[in-house]
């Protein structure tokens, strides 16, 4: 079930861009029910450069199903480059987790 | 006989914690405050989560769209010059108030977009925090096809 995160990562003066898909169904518990299926959402996402935190993010079951999520940081306060590479990992409800890395252009 | 049943949930628990990243988590919202993800009214929510009131604001600025065709898939962009540590997501539509919470890192820029999901028409409302006091902003969105089925 868990597939690879789709992930871009640009930096432009001095400020890096992520836009990140993470793919999961999401499932709050009223769509399982219907479904179904076990409520399952992603619950943690943090996403890392060279072992700093860039990204931090707790979420409920009210995140649309594969999530998108963009976001951007400064890149000279973590002392990020060009060819540095981005982390980005989730933990889902059932502790499921995904990592996937990306390079920065 | 010792309680099997306790016995083996004890263990599942201990699993899904080692499972933990534990190294990744700086703070994870859902295990410090987990009655903030049940409050079922904004407020509440932001009462739990960060214990105090939110006052409305003109530096954070919220972006959603006026009417979603289709709750399911809303895009919501939060963004604000404020150095705030703390941006957090709620809407009165769905069961729970709690969308999403986000820690602002050093060299953090406070312009995040993630995609919601509304079981019907309500108002999104976030909240950034800086040095301890709350900025809010909020807006209505439409739905007119529910995303959790309704």
């Amino acid at each position: 079930m868990a597939k690879k995160t789709r992930i871009k990562a640009k930096l432009k003066k001095g400020v890096v861009t992520v836009k990140a898909l993470a793919n999961h169904e999401n499932l709050s518990y009223q769509e399982a029910e219907r479904a179904k299926k076990e409520a399952n959402f992603i619950t943690y996402v943090v996403a890392k450069v060279n072992g700093t935190i860039v990204y931090e993010l707790s979420s409920s079951q009210f995140l649309s199903k594969n999530p998108y999520m963009k976001f951007s940081f400064n890149a000279d306060a973590v002392g990020v480059k060009k060819g540095d590479k981005l982390d980005f990992t989730w933990v889902d409800l059932k502790g499921n987790t995904r990592a996937d890395s990306k390079k920065i252009k | 006989m010792i309680n099997r049943r306790n016995f083996l949930g004890l263990g599942l628990g201990a699993l899904a914690v080692s499972m933990a990243p534990s190294s990744l988590s700086a703070i994870d919202f859902r295990k410090e405050k987990p009655k903030a993800w049940t409050a079922t009214k904004v407020d509440e929510a932001i009462n739990e989560l960060f214990g105090k009131k939110a006052t409305p604001s003109k530096k954070v600025k919220l972006k959603a769209p006026d009417i979603a065709e289709n709750g399911a898939v809303i895009p919501v962009t939060v963004s604000s010059d404020l150095a705030g540590s703390k941006v957090a997501i709620f809407q009165d539509a769905n069961p729970e108030s709690t969308v999403a919470v986000f820690t602002v890192p050093k060299g953090g820029i406070i312009d995040y977009s993630v995609r919601i999901k509304m079981a019907k028409t309500g108002n999104v409302t976030v909240v950034v925090e800086e040095n301890g006091k709350l900025y809010s902003a909020s807006k209505e969105v439409k739905v007119t096809i529910g995303g959790c089925g309704g």
